[in-house]
């Protein structure tokens, strides 16, 4: 297992795309959340008054830090497409690996990112959190927010890793991805919340599912007032869906991979 | 000897396409095998599909008699079609990665670059090398490690005739230390003067396979002439020596039967009154061989 991690770290640590868009998240996600914080830039009308100190920052950083992670999927796009752009697929198979080897070097590579992107943040966290609170008084509370990040993360990352092995062109897959981020699914989690008003339909499509694990502050109480009927389901039904559509892009690619043509 | 390949009845298409059809021969340890065919006839199929890239529709091969895949693979160099690297990286770190994937140290390096004269560009990255560079650091790649065997698909690709002299210098001494090399190639001048073995492709059928020497076998031909070129035609066509006759020209062209040597031609045609102005041995060249097999 470390070998197929040290073999695509040798293959990225040089890599410059690579480095440039992990730049991006690594500076902006704090620095837009140091700007919400200081009231510099506003959510919603008005702005809404959302506090930094513990516990809630894990909350809502994490919010936050949900828009920026497409960055690393991103990564994880382009490493998987250029694979097969440059045939380096293939010669990995000729070099000596399985077919399977060269899959799982690359579903350890995301599930390191997004291991490394929850670390990061968390980090981020703990500064603000002391920061707006004046020391580490409640920090532990919610911090099951963080594991929820990362279960995003990795919703998120599997997905793109998914639609890389499936489509395999990294323009394709990115302007795929970001039409079913941005509009398709959340259109079709309205309509489905529409229809079927009360049973939260909607809230367990593929990516839909994490987001509500971090959903924008005060959505939860806002969600329970309009559907007086049903109370909203709890946390622990959005994660295990989440588990669930991981190991269904898992299985997916993995049968693609191992079953064509190459 | 030993088989280091064993292929039965290998079948590929691609939709409506058949690209190989029951294919099936054996490679002989230390042998230059070489894999004839035009464009197109599957040659590059076959040898994908030898390493797991494609998969067969029916079929199978054996590594060294049985080798678990992975491993086989290991131990074989291999060139596929185009050079497949890193294009950011340098030749240097491509070749790292890949000594890794065969589990072998990082300390051949520089020795497979010398062989290929590209140790002095060995910090430059890929996208900045040449077709021809592209393809030395391919065969480079291939070497690494000292395999067993190397499969090498068209390896003289976008070589200027120097690297390809240097290339079928490197196969021939290679041959000496007993590595068995796989070659694919529609160069017929390129196969005629390092393999000992062939298989020929056509369309997906593997028209014959075998030694150089089995298979081109009792294809010596004459080449004959005379003052009156009539009679000498008439009398060769009645000889038990000769089984076929045609006029090319000024000149007879005859091909012998097996085992006829051409002083037995020329003893047969002075006893009967004509005398030869012109005799010449000609070994039939594989590639009219190859026309002939792949024309039909």
């Amino acid at each position: 297992m470390l070998s197929l991690l040290k073999i695509e770290w040798l293959k990225i640590k040089n890599y410059r795309t690579f480095w440039i868009l992990t730049g991006l998240f690594a500076v902006f996600m704090p620095l837009f959340n140091y700007l919400l914080a200081n009231g510099v830039m506003q959510m919603g009308p008005g702005g809404m008054n959302l506090s930094y100190a513990f516990p809630s920052v894990w909350g809502f950083f994490g919010f936050v830090a949900s828009f920026f992670i497409v960055f690393i999927a991103f990564v994880i796009v382009i490493l998987i497409t250029n694979e097969h752009r440059y045939r380096t697929n293939r010669q990995n198979v000729i070099d000596g690996w399985s077919r399977l080897e060269f899959f799982h070097a690359k579903v350890l590579l995301t599930v390191k990112l997004a291991v490394l992107t929850t670390i990061y943040t968390g980090i981020w966290c703990l500064v603000f959190g002391a920061g707006y609170s004046g020391g580490f008084e409640h920090a532990t509370q919610e911090m099951e927010k963080l594991f929820y990040f990362f279960l995003l993360c990795l919703n998120y990352y599997g997905f793109a890793l998914m639609l890389s092995f499936l489509l395999k062109r990294s323009g394709l897959v990115i302007g795929l991805y970001m039409v079913y981020v941005l509009m398709v699914e959340s259109i079709a989690a309205s309509y489905l919340n529409w229809q079927f008003k009360g049973m939260y339909i909607g809230n367990f499509l593929p990516l839909q599912c994490s987001d509500q694990l971090l959903p924008f502050p005060l959505m939860k109480l806002a969600e329970g007032m309009m559907n007086q009927q049903a109370a909203p389901p709890p946390d622990y039904a959005y994660a295990i869906a989440s588990g669930v559509y991981i190991i269904l892009y898992y299985f997916i690619s993995r049968q693609k991979l191992l079953k064509s043509d190459w | 000897m030993a088989e280091i390949l064993s292929i039965q009845n290998i079948s590929k298409s691609y939709g409506p396409v058949q690209a190989l059809k029951q294919v099936s021969f054996q490679v002989p340890e230390g042998s230059v095998f070489g894999i004839l065919g035009p464009n197109g006839s599957g040659k590059t199929t076959l040898l994908a599909t030898l390493l797991d890239i494609l998969k067969a529709d029916s079929g199978s091969y054996d590594w060294f008699g049985g080798m678990n895949p992975e491993a086989a693979r290991r131990q074989t160099g291999a060139l596929l079609e185009t050079p497949n690297f890193y294009h950011y990286l340098s030749a240097e770190k491509n070749l790292q990665i890949n000594a890794a994937l065969k589990q072998k140290g990082a300390t051949d390096i520089d020795r497979v670059l010398t062989l290929v004269k590209l140790l002095p560009r060995k910090h430059s990255s890929f996208n900045t090398y040449s077709l021809g560079m592209k393809q030395r650091l391919a065969i480079a790649n291939a070497l690494l490690g000292y395999p067993r065997v190397l499969l090498l698909d068209e390896p003289t690709n976008g070589l200027d005739p120097e690297g390809i002299a240097e290339i079928r210098e490197l196969i021939r001494s290679l041959r000496q230390e007993g590595i068995t090399i796989i070659m694919a190639s529609h160069l017929l001048d390129e196969v005629e003067k390092v393999c000992t073995d062939v298989a020929i492709l056509k369309k997906g059928d593997l028209l014959l396979s075998g030694n150089v020497k089995a298979v081109f076998q009792n294809e010596d031909m004459l080449e004959a002439g005379a003052e009156d070129l009539e009679k000498l035609k008439s009398l060769l066509e009645q000889s038990e020596l000769i089984s076929e006759v045609t006029q090319n020209g000024h000149v007879l062209q005859v091909v012998l039967r097996p085992g006829i040597m051409a002083d037995a031609v020329n003893r047969y045609c002075f006893e009967r009154g004509v005398v030869l102005q012109h005799l010449s041995l000609r070994r039939k060249s594989l590639e009219s061989r190859f026309m002939e097999l792949t024309r039909s």
